[in-house]
């Protein structure tokens, strides 16, 4: 083999490493190559290429909102929108019963779970910045101070390696107008400088003068400075980018990018209406179809989610993200034996984690099959890690409870809080086996500290609000009560206790 | 008295001239104003009953008195400089448009969804919307920096022209009563300019920059300006106006007496509020708020199937009236009009007297005289009455006078009496010529003689009528008698032969004419103010006319022979001037011309690659601006970080390192903003330039050449620019 390679011509080797994705090797030739001569262009093209590639990930899903990005958002226009027709306030239209916090829980967000974890499901808007802070050191949901700061710095690292004789490219010596004038070289760095170096100032400077010698008539030169324009948070601009690309050639690219923009804006149905004309042009193009899917998801229309999620079968029947979906929702349906053939369907397809063994079970659980649930959940803790094997024991604990066997529950709980103690919901149910033990100090202790950990968890507060009650602390039972009723409005024995405290407080 | 149907505090201040109404969700209007902070806040005088039903479990926290529930803002996060709403398309939900220095935004608010957001480099400054000539698809106009854009539903301008000066305030209306609408634009260099589609119809000028603007009944529309002058013009004839010390913030048209014909309805930066009659001015109705007004518009607030006039002062107090029924209509006004009838009526009495008393005096002394030869007692009686010989005439002439050391160049109003009376003082009216309207001229008594000359500088090439009022008496007489003429300040008065030995400009415009000579010869004698009459060369073959301008010191040529007429001159401002006064002139609709003016090409060709320059230091600042904007949100969440972590020490070092990083970006700030001025001086002089390039033409090579000089720039193509100002849009 090593003397094939040495026969070869090594320009040729380095295209066929790079085409082979063996970037290492590509660039440890071309790299020779351009010692010998520095102005070999089709060297320095495949090094930058090679490079860009062993880095790159696709900037339409690659997107985190930061905190401050979610506090000091001044990006979208109206501050109160009416209902279902922005992303900060989903879904109070009431559109369907599958929406209810009762039956669907919340993500620690305080959104409804969803079957698919992707950027920026995270992204529910806590009220205070307090809240924001702290929510990410007690829970899983690690959010990044801004965006320019979290995953793209990490992203942006592939530059500060050191290379044995410097950095290849040193985009404040290059001279961009230089390189933009030329068609062959300007994409290739562009690619780099962005991907590689993760330096969007220079990248929109070279974007910025490559339209100009195109003659604006390029529309990918106009979606690259859409995309800087992104990372730099103007929006607008960006806005204007991918609008103009996209009257100049409709590419499923530019679709997902504006409505990437519309949805940082939050302007829902702007998007949706984007998705829908892109679906016009490229019928059957199942990312769109994905898309419109997650927008009406973060409305709390979970119908038309749905809805969406099964036209992508149509096209794509192993989509991994629309047969989760669907399997989530079928599972909150009350149909949990369909929501197993979901989950084996994934399985089948190769798809073999906790969360999935962990969805299993439940679906067992809840169609009778008892047997078959036990055994799924030992799947599940023996693939679990440190972080999700807290949920596999709250859920095992779960179906203890249900199973009648509150020894096992009281155990799972404390399993599942040994692995993780900032679980609120474990604090939550194992208050409330130390309640029926008639352990009332230590329940309303356990209820706090789930308080403390997640202020939205509806139920630890009309929990508490129940136990207070009973003990006569009337005054304390209003307020957990009114804080229930803040995180989930139609709560119903909610809206009772509350009546009858009322009652009380005029009978005093 | 009509008092308001409702009153609402809003407890918002809200940006004078930006409200507007709209039915948003298609069925009610709600008012939308701009408030301070780059914010709209729109009122919903029709959600409280939604409203309560989600807000049960709040109500207790809520107290209703201190909040005005029905609020409800957007953010736009610039300064916002005009607000307008109405439908595009299809939809029967009004759209809110939102226009500030660089933008221009049209928002779905029901459905919390942009229509489009399209980038103004001219600013936006007015907004108006509506139908037009030769577009079968509403459009909303935007008037930014001598340009008026149209844009349709899907943010495309379909209508673009470019005007003399900055907008102010735009209008449509059917002004010549064909059917459709005329787009009335008013611009601050005190010209109110008429658009039939993209072709200008008609131009009247007024004294100061036009603020507002109104249509009315039929052709009628109401103005103000800068100045606190109010009126009324149908076409070009004004019915009224009236000038008040404070301005006019926002003038609307509505029926507020209920007889059929719209009032003019002016709000005051005074806080005053009042309704004329379009036809003569007379005051119907009048109110006062505590603070200026901010805005007037009509809806029906009530829901009761009438459309209310809807009033809103600065400090958000919303009033809203109603128009009084028939019988009502004659005492809107507070006081009594009978009374006022009689005040009148006895002054005018008292003056009658006065004049009477006057008079029989006059005839006395002048029987004395006539009867008993001159004495001196009677001749200083006479004197002292002021009776002057009855064949006294007054002689006036005009005349151009080229500069001196103290005097620029001027036209001077010379005025003389037949005989050994003086001249006291004169008076003279005339629109654009003077600060204010009116100049007083009145010599020291020492000085008084029977002849008097007055300067004048017209600034503009416009026909002036010069009303002048002398008083003529004798010198020491206490009264006077008072001469009233007018006088006719032709078009072109501030030029004057050239020396025969100056040389010809190099750039020119030439056209061709299909008039006699004689015509043209005639048309230069009637508008220019020359000692000598011009006449042709070689019995009209061949007009040869060498010019002075006094204003500038550029020659002008003006040279003729059977066809064509070229002009050579630097100045192109100038020839366009004389060329469109010489085609309204002639009659002449439609004239292409070639013109080459190569000094104004080079300057236009500096300030293009500045523009150039311009936009790419702008796109600098912006990356550098958001890149800083992104470290500061981190600073700040670190600092917060870090005080809930009781850590002083990062928690300060985040926040000074927050203060240097402001500082450098309010530092960035300034540049960013000196840079837009300077680009929006540029764009300005563009704009301008492509006005002043269909200026050389008439009709629709003049509007050819307006839409090929915009696509031209749009496409970057400076070569192509060039050759359509030199050739022609064909």
């Amino acid at each position: 083999m090593a003397l094939v390679e040495k026969q070869l011509d090594p320009l040729f080797l380095a295209r066929s490493y790079l085409r082979r994705r063996k970037f290492d090797s590509c660039v440890e030739i071309c790299s020779k190559m351009l010692e010998k001569n520095p102005y070999d262009q089709c060297a320095w093209f495949m090094k930058a290429k090679a490079l860009t590639e062993q880095v790159y990930v696709d900037e339409v899903e690659a997107d985190t909102d930061g905190i401050a990005e979610m506090l000091m958002d001044d990006n979208s226009i109206a501050q109160v929108a009416r209902p279902g027709t922005s992303f900060k306030k989903p879904g109070t239209s009431g559109q369907g019963t599958s929406t209810s916090q009762g039956i669907r829980p919340m993500s620690q967000s305080g959104r409804p779970v969803s079957g698919f974890v992707r950027p920026s499901t995270q992204s529910g808007r806590p009220g205070t910045m307090e809240q924001a802070i702290k929510t990410p050191r007690t829970a899983h949901t690690a959010r990044p101070v801004t965006s320019a700061s979290g995953r793209f710095v990490r992203l942006g690292t592939a530059s500060m390696l050191s290379e044995p004789d410097g950095p290849f490219i040193n985009p404040s010596q290059l001279n961009l107008a230089k390189y933009a004038d030329r068609p062959g070289l300007n994409k290739v760095l562009f690619d780099y400088l962005f991907y590689h170096e993760n330096d969007i100032k220079n990248s929109l400077e070279l974007a910025a003068l490559a339209t100009q010698s195109s003659k604006y008539e390029d529309w990918w030169w106009k979606q690259q400075l859409g995309k800087c324009y992104y990372r730099l948070g103007l929006y607008r601009d960006a806005e204007k980018q991918f609008q103009s690309a996209l009257k100049q050639q409709p590419t499923v690219d530019n679709y997902l990018y504006l409505a990437k923009v519309f949805v940082k804006l939050d302007q829902p149905l702007a998007a949706l209406d984007l998705f829908e004309k892109g679906m016009e042009v490229f019928p059957g193009e199942v990312s769109l179809i994905i898309g419109s899917a997650r927008v009406h998801e973060g409305l709390g229309d979970l119908d038309s989610s749905v809805k969406f999620y099964k036209k992508v079968f149509q096209y794509d029947a192993s989509s991994v993200e629309a047969i989760a979906c669907i399997g989530t929702h079928n599972f909150y349906s009350d149909m949990p034996e369909i929501a197993l053939r979901s989950f084996r369907r994934l399985l089948q397809m190769g798809v073999v984690n906790t969360e999935l063994y962990n969805n299993i079970g439940l679906c067992c659980f809840y169609a009778q099959q008892y047997d078959m649930s036990l055994t799924c959940f030992e799947r599940a803790i023996n693939l679990a890690n440190k972080e999700n094997v807290a949920d596999v024991w709250y859920n095992i604990g779960h179906i203890a409870v249900g199973l009648g066997d509150s020894n096992l529950a009281y155990q799972a709980f404390q399993m599942a809080l040994i692995s993780d103690n900032n679980h609120a919901e474990a604090y939550n149910n194992l208050a409330v086996l130390e309640m029926r033990k008639g352990k009332v100090e230590q329940a309303r202790a356990y209820f706090l500290s789930a308080i403390t950990i997640n202020q939205e968890l509806y139920e630890a507060h009309y929990n508490l609000a129940i136990l207070s009650e009973g003990q006569g602390d009337l005054n304390t039972s209003f307020k957990e009560v009114r804080k229930s009723l803040e995180a989930f409005a139609e709560h119903v024995d909610s809206k009772n206790l509350l009546a009858q405290l009322r009652q009380y407080f005029t009978l005093l | 008295m009509l008092a308001p149907l409702f009153t609402l505090k809003l407890k918002q201040k809200i940006l004078p001239r930006r409200v507007t109404i709209g039915k948003f969700d298609g069925v009610n209007p709600n008012l939308a104003c701009a408030t301070a902070a780059g914010k709209v806040f729109i009122h919903n005088p029709f959600s409280g009953s939604q409203m309560s039903q989600s807000a049960t479990s709040m109500s207790r926290l809520v107290t209703s008195e201190d909040l005005v529930p029905d609020l409800y803002y957007l953010n736009i996060g610039q300064q916002i400089s005009a607000m307008g709403a109405g439908c595009l398309g299809a939809d029967t939900k009004d759209v809110l448009f939102v226009g500030s220095q660089t933008h221009f935004l049209a928002y779905d608010v029901h459905n919390n969804s942009d229509l489009f957001y399209r980038e103004c480099p001219d600013g936006v400054n007015t907004i108006a919307h509506g139908y037009i000539a030769d577009c079968n698809v509403p459009l909303v106009f935007a008037g930014g920096n001598c340009s008026i854009s149209g844009f349709a539903e899907d943010g495309e301008d379909k209508f673009w022209t470019v005007t003399g000066d900055n907008v102010c305030s735009l209008a449509l209306l059917d002004y010549n009563q064909d059917n459709v609408n005329e787009l009335v634009v008013g611009s601050e260099d005190y010209e109110i300019r008429v658009f039939h589609s993209d072709e200008m119809i008609a131009e009247i000028t007024e004294t100061e920059s036009v603020t507002c603007l109104a249509a009315m009944n039929g052709s009628k529309f109401g103005y103000a300006l800068a100045n606190g002058t109010v009126g009324v013009y149908d076409r070009n004839n004004r019915f009224w106006r009236i000038k008040s010390k404070n301005q006019a913030v926002s003038i609307f048209s509505y029926d507020l007496n209920g007889d059929g014909v719209d009032e003019l309805i002016t709000g005051w930066s005074s806080g005053k509020l009042d309704a004329r009659s379009s036809h003569n001015g007379e005051v119907v109705f009048k109110d006062n708020f505590a603070s200026a007004v901010a805005g007037i518009v009509e809806g029906d607030y009530r829901r009761d199937g009438t459309k209310q006039l809807i009033t809103c002062s600065v400090d958000g107090e919303v009033r809203g009236y109603s128009p009084a029924n028939k019988d009502t209509s004659h005492n809107l006004m507070d006081n009594d009009q009978e009374q006022d009838l009689i005040r009148e009526l006895s002054q005018r009495k008292n003056n009658l007297l006065l004049e009477l008393k006057n008079y029989s005096e006059n005839t006395k002394a002048g029987k004395e005289v006539g009867g008993l030869k001159l004495s001196a007692t009677t001749d200083v009686d006479g004197q002292h009455m002021g009776i002057i010989p009855a064949n006294t005439q007054l002689q006036t002439s005009l005349q151009v006078t080229t500069e001196t050391e103290s005097m620029p160049s001027h036209v001077q109003l010379l005025i003389n009496t037949t005989n050994s009376t003086v001249i006291k003082a004169v008076m003279i009216f005339a629109e654009g010529i003077f600060n204010g309207e009116s100049h007083v001229v009145h010599p020291p008594t020492n000085g008084i003689t029977s002849a008097l000359s007055v300067p004048i500088f017209p600034p503009k090439d416009v026909p002036i009528d010069l009303h002048v009022k002398t008083f003529v008496g004798h010198k020491n007489s206490s009264q006077y008698h008072v001469f009233e003429l007018s006088r006719q300040l032709p078009r072109f008065t501030l030029y004057v032969q050239a020396p025969p030995n100056t040389q010809q400009p190099r750039s020119f415009v030439s056209f061709p004419v299909n008039e006699r000579i004689n015509r043209v010869v005639m048309w230069i004698n009637q508008n220019f103010l020359l000692d000598e009459e011009v006449c042709a060369i070689a019995a009209d073959t061949e007009l040869d006319l060498r010019l002075m301008a006094l204003r500038t010191g550029c020659p002008i040529f003006l040279h003729m022979v059977p066809g064509t007429i070229t002009i050579h001159c630097e100045d192109i401002d100038l020839v366009g001037d004389i060329v469109q006064a010489l085609a309204a002139s002639l009659n002449i609709e439609n004239m292409s011309s070639t013109a080459n003016f190569p000094e104004f090409i080079e300057k236009l060709k500096e300030v293009l690659v500045k523009v150039d320059e311009f936009h790419n230091v702008r796109q600098k600042l912006t990356a550098e601006m958001a890149d800083h904007s992104n470290l500061i949100r981190s600073l700040v969440v670190r600092a917060e970080d870090a005080r809930l972590m009781n850590d002083m020490n990062s928690m300060k070092q985040s926040y000074l390192k927050l203060y240097d990083l402001n500082r450098d970006l309010v530092n960035g700030y300034n540049i960013r903003c000196n840079n837009h001025s300077e680009l929006l001086a540029c764009l300005k002089i563009v704009n301008q330039g492509i006005q002043k390039a269909g200026r050389l033409r008439v009709g629709r090579p003049k509007t050819q050449v307006v839409t090929a000089c915009r696509n031209a720039i749009k496409q970057g193509d400076v070569e192509k620019l060039f050759k359509i100002i030199e050739c022609g849009g064909a």
